[in-house]
């Protein structure tokens, strides 16, 4: 005790400093301890934590930059290009991609969030889920459906610093309701915009809209972005719309009366649209003319309020400021239907959205909780591990690729139909010192039962081997859960 | 206690008791181990187990350990090896004997109470060395070694802070000592009682191997020492087991001889209506708290700091707190 080691020059103390040491101890036995009982009591995860990365399925342009700064090649992109025909008379033929495959394999994903930072169409979020542990490896990629499911988890980014510079969607939507707040101005604005081509870019899909909009002859005329708000809000209601349909589409409304876009499948009054005409600026600079007028057939109005344009039909296009922020703030319902419904899932909202405003939680951050909450309450989220038994037999069957992907060491012997290699490039060494055999991901059944043995079957008839060979039952139990794992990922045992 | 009761019945009830004292104190005492150091450390401890604050937690860790399998390495000296265990906990059930928890509440009250005490508790000892020495392994060797020293080393000061008491009470009987104790160290002359309390509560820190002195089990440097290879039912009866009832003993002993065992705090008359085993159960519950609230608190000592501090420093205070004694005795008066 009095013989420490230290170098420090000490001081004869008589054991003061043990009894400080004590007395910091005993203080802490009073505090409050830091705690949180994790599977009872679930932290509340910052909006940026690495949990598992979402996909906007609509921003996506294949462009494959995320698959191809992946450190650890785990995500596959598949797609195929569609011709578009002309739009005018005389038009050229424009091709397009389409998003066939999108999957993230989890057992890879780092997390480093790279594909992420690399996005340059705002197409992956990060999202602070984390529970998406399965009982089997397989079925850690995720396709681009149930990435889009994650898409509803994302939390909006969090407040910026003070003092931070205003990041680029805030500003174009801070001058365009600057602009349209000035009645007198709004008629000005376009003719402006020609002489001053860097205007331009910070609009291009906004631009060309306004001219056509209802939402610019509203603002021409002078109409308050809230009073549309209220009157849109009011004639949902009056639809029977949902809460949350009336209040999106009000928001969509006051969003274009704000920026003078036209509303989708609106067709804009005669007279707005000769006076609109020649106050349009032709903008020569932006490709985004044909794809900014393309997402506009009347089929689209209905369902997407918020984002007008979806990949699905037209182009995907940059899209425009408002919508950008939209993207975060809005993220669209995702495409399964609840599974089913257990609680009140309004209720939860409205109790999360309470609680959450009650501990100090920003608006946006509040609404997104109990939005999550909601989400989760509907489709039965997070309740907990799902006992073995109760989950769906392995299903392996990976949707049909039009094309193949360039970088997946296809087999020489016989290439398997639908089958992208799961272990691209770290595991191929390994593989190649066995037989080449070519390795279905998904052995159907009917292959065969020599090389594309069924999984369980497999199980079974390792089992039996093992036990007639007299291995003990953990030992056999063993090998067969191996046999079938091998079955599943089609490599070929040890010794054979 | 002038019940007429059988003898052999009362002799079936003392066995009983005695033998029930050590599980409760290490399913109590363990639980209080977990939960003491968790909150020290701003955590929860376990929190499942039984409902309520995990309440339950050793119980099922005795379960546990006593359905596991009963390991014994073929190096190791099976007799000796099966032996350890019982030569571990049966002097440590045969400390609670002469613990008077009341005036009449005491199974055995030896007038040689205090002899019996230090003798009985060194013997458990021998057992690790003989765990140590026989398990076949070198990290059990090492412990083995180091618990043999460190017995050597602090069962001295131990002994000459416990003398002193003796001296001062001029009786060997555990009842007659608490009975000199009108409060606390009331029985104490200025700076001797003090002392002596704070000699024997460092060394019994020691003599149990708990931290900072447990380097006979030093996890990081010798796996767990002499119980290296004990599994199951063993290690419980070698390990924890003999950990908590040593812990709840050498509270018990520093309560009875120092802190005026089952009598009131102050001599005040209201407090006597307060039976006496509450403030002997009490008092040993607080000295166990400290016993508990070291562990966390100080970082384990090197093996030759340990030596140095006994041999160096409580072995000489030890020497100079029998000389104040005796002088006090002598020359001012003792009890």
């Amino acid at each position: 005790m009095s013989d420490s080691s230290r170098k420090v020059a000490r001081r004869p103390g008589f054991g003061i400093g043990l009894l400080k040491g004590l007395a910091v101890t005993f203080k802490h036995l009073f505090k409050h301890n830091t705690v949180i009982q994790y599977p009872d009591v679930k932290q509340e995860l910052p909006p940026r934590t690495r949990g598992v990365i979402a996909l906007k399925e609509e921003n996506c342009t294949v462009c494959n930059l995320c698959a191809r700064e992946c450190p650890d090649w785990c995500i596959y992109i598949d797609s195929h290009k569609e011709t578009l025909p002309p739009k005018h008379e005389g038009g050229r033929a424009r091709k397009r991609n389409t998003l066939d495959r999108f999957a993230i394999d989890y057992s890879l994903c780092m997390y480093c969030g790279i594909c992420v930072e690399v996005c340059p169409y705002d197409a992956l979020f990060w999202s602070p889920e984390f529970e998406f542990s399965e009982y089997s490896i397989t079925e850690l990629t995720h396709e681009k459906e149930k990435l889009s499911d994650w898409m509803a988890t994302v939390l909006p980014p969090p407040e910026l610093d003070t003092g931070a510079a205003m990041p680029d969607e805030e500003r174009v939507l801070a001058a365009a309701a600057a602009r349209s707040g000035d009645p007198a101005a709004a008629p000005e604005q376009p003719t402006a915009a020609p002489e001053q081509p860097t205007a331009a870019p910070e609009q291009p899909t906004a631009a060309p809209a306004a001219s056509t909009s209802r939402g610019a002859a509203l603002a021409a005329s002078g109409q308050d972005p809230d009073a549309v708000y209220e009157r849109v809000l009011a004639e949902e209601t009056a639809k029977g719309s949902s809460d949350r349909v009336a209040t999106a589409r009000a928001k969509a409304a006051r969003m274009r009366a704000i920026k003078g876009t036209a509303a989708p499948g609106i067709t804009p009054p005669p007279s707005a649209q000769t006076s609109g005409e020649e106050a349009t600026p032709p903008p020569s600079a932006s490709p985004a003319t044909p794809a900014a007028t393309a997402p506009k057939p009347s089929s689209a109005a209905p369902e997407q309020p918020v984002t007008p344009v979806r990949a699905r039909e037209g182009f995907p296009v940059p899209p425009d400021p408002g919508s950008l922020v939209a993207n975060v703030r809005i993220p669209a319902p995702g495409p399964n239907p609840p599974l089913q419904v257990t609680e009140d899932a309004q209720a939860v909202y409205d109790k999360v959205l309470a609680e959450q405003l009650r501990r100090g939680a920003s608006p946006g951050v509040a609404e997104a909780r109990a939005r999550v909450a909601r989400l989760k309450a509907e489709q039965g989220i997070g309740r907990g591990p799902v006992a073995y038994d109760e989950q769906p037999p392995l299903e392996l069957s990976v949707p049909a690729t039009t094309s193949e992907p360039e970088r997946q060491p296809a087999p020489e012997s016989q290439p398997p139909p639908e089958a992208p290699a799961r272990n691209p490039e770290p595991s191929t060494p390994a593989r190649a010192e066995m037989p080449a055999t070519p390795a279905p991901l998904a052995p159907a059944p009917a292959l065969g039962p020599v090389e594309g043995e069924d999984p369980d079957a497999a199980y079974e008839r390792v089992l039996a081997q093992e036990i007639a060979k007299g291995s003990s039952e953990r030992v056999a139990t063993a090998r067969a859960k191996a046999a079938r794992m091998r079955a599943i990922k089609g490599t070929r045992g040890p010794g054979g | 206690m002038d019940l007429v009761i059988n003898p052999w019945l009362l002799l079936l009830v003392k066995v009983i008791v005695i033998l029930s004292v050590l599980p409760l104190a290490a399913l109590v005492g363990g639980y209080a181990e977990h939960k003491v150091m968790a909150h020290l450390q701003h955590r929860l401890g376990p929190m499942y187990p039984g409902g309520w604050h995990g309440w339950a937690t050793t119980l099922a860790d005795a379960v546990k350990f006593l359905l596991k399998e009963d390991l014994v390495p073929d190096a190791a000296d099976k007799r000796v090896f099966g032996l350890a265990p019982a030569v571990i906990m049966v002097p440590i059930v045969m400390i609670y004997l002469v613990i008077p928890v009341d005036r009449n509440l005491v199974v055995e009250n030896l007038d040689i109470g205090l002899f019996y005490l230090l003798a009985i508790s060194s013997v458990s000892s021998i057992g690790v060395l003989m765990a140590g020495l026989s398990s076949g392994n070198k990290y059990s060797l090492i412990g083995g070694l180091r618990s043999a020293a460190q017995l050597i080393a602090y069962e001295l000061p131990i002994v000459l802070a416990a003398a002193s008491v003796a001296m001062l009470a001029g009786t060997l009987s555990l009842v007659g000592i608490v009975d000199k104790q009108h409060w606390m160290f009331a029985l104490w002359p200025p700076g001797i009682g003090l002392v002596a309390f704070l000699i024997f509560t460092l060394s019994a820190v020691a003599e149990m191997s708990r931290p900072p002195f447990d380097m006979p089990v030093a996890e990081s440097e010798i796996i767990a020492g002499p119980f290296t290879e004990y599994s199951g039912m063993r290690y419980i009866f070698s390990h924890m087991f003999p950990e908590m009832g040593h812990l709840v003993a050498f509270a018990a002993i520093a309560t009875t001889l120092f802190l005026g065992g089952y009598q009131p705090v102050v001599p005040w008359a209201p407090l006597a209506v307060v039976p006496g085993f509450v403030w002997f159960l009490a008092k040993t519950a607080v000295m166990v708290f400290v016993f508990l609230w070291v562990r966390p608190t100080f970082p384990r000592l090197r093996e030759d700091q340990l030596q140095a501090f006994a041999w160096k420093v409580l072995i000489p205070a030890g020497l100079g707190l029998i000389l104040a004694t005796g002088a006090w005795v002598v020359y001012v008066g003792g009890a």
